[in-house]
């Protein structure tokens, strides 16, 4: 799973993965907080829930639309050395305070894993309802393990990634913001820290640095 | 009576321990899919939770699990559905030995 997308993230059934994620803005300091939780109904079908808080440097601190999305497997052909994965989202946005409304959610997310690499692509369409704008993302995350360059015959060795993706966010009444983020994995079997660097490649915003941790239970 | 007391301190702290299962079969499972440690940390913590496993190794770099378990359980079709459940795909399941 990349960095910037949630929805990649495979769970087993009755599986459940919380990440923590700090997203910062170097110069407007706009941060933002997001808990992101996965619950695994069965191997192939997922809920994920989103919730950001949105941190202002003049304490106008808000929650973010919670985002609910149900994901299913819908091709999964796994082989000695990957696997290769496709699934469908559908959900909803729901605004947190009433001058906000909702918006239908659907997309589609997909894996290619072999060896040392793993390739994801998600796209997701948030339709608006009412007075919201529609919006749009997309990520194409390339993950590579630096280490170890080889495993160990048994045991579940700690692992380090390297992540470079391709980001895209549209806003209805705006042209896309496409995006490079560059970070590192660590990777152990219940958790895994992780950040990166963002930049906007066809808008002069400044650099953004994101963390996260994620836990499996 | 003394010599009952000290036996006593031996025996009572092996009553306390959780019983093991009578180990009479290793079972090597090839599985398919097995990409990451995150990813695989699922199948150990299934199989551990049975009580009639007593150890469990994952090798990453040849796709296996290997399980130490009771002469019948559990079955290799729990075992198989086990790995589905995680979200894999089990392969060629092997039993190496039994008592």
């Amino acid at each position: 799973m990349g960095l910037r997308s949630f929805v990649a993230l495979p769970v087993d059934k009755q599986g459940t993965v919380v990440r923590l994620s700090f997203d910062h803005a170097g110069k407007t300091k706009k941060d933002q907080l997001v808990i992101s939780a996965a619950h695994g109904i069965s191997a192939r079908q997922t809920f994920l829930l989103g919730m950001p808080y949105r941190l202002s440097p003049g304490g106008n601190n808000r929650l973010g639309d919670a985002s609910f999305l149900y994901r299913q497997i819908w091709l999964q052909q796994d082989h000695i050395n990957g696997t290769d994965r496709f699934a469908v989202l559908g959900g909803m946005l729901l605004s947190t305070e009433d001058n906000r409304d909702p918006a239908v959610q659907i997309g589609v997310v997909s894996t290619h894993f072999r060896d040392r690499y793993e390739l994801d692509f998600d796209v997701l369409y948030q339709a608006g309802i009412a007075h919201r704008p529609d919006a749009a993302r997309y990520d194409l995350s390339w993950q590579y393990r630096l280490a170890p360059t080889e495993y160990p015959k048994w045991g579940i060795a700690k692992e380090w990634y390297g992540v470079l993706e391709l980001n895209g966010r549209w806003r209805e009444g705006s042209s896309i913001t496409h995006q490079v983020t560059a970070g590192i994995q660590w990777v152990h079997p219940t958790w895994v820290l992780e950040g990166g660097v963002i930049k906007d490649i066809n808008s002069e915003k400044e650099f953004r640095y994101l963390m996260s941790l994620r836990y499996h239970f | 009576m003394r010599v009952l007391k000290i036996l006593g301190l031996f025996v009572l702290p092996t009553l306390l321990l959780p019983a093991r299962p009578a180990l009479a079969r290793t079972v090597e499972a090839e599985v398919y899919g097995m990409t990451c440690a995150f990813c695989v940390d699922t199948l150990q913590r299934e199989f551990k939770k049975m009580d009639s496993i007593a150890s469990v190794d994952i090798s990453l770099k040849s796709k296996m699990i290997r399980l130490q378990t009771e002469k019948d359980r559990p079955t290799i079709e729990t075992i198989r559905q086990t790995i589905r459940d995680a979200g894999f795909t089990p392969e060629k399941i092997t039993i190496i030995d039994k008592e």
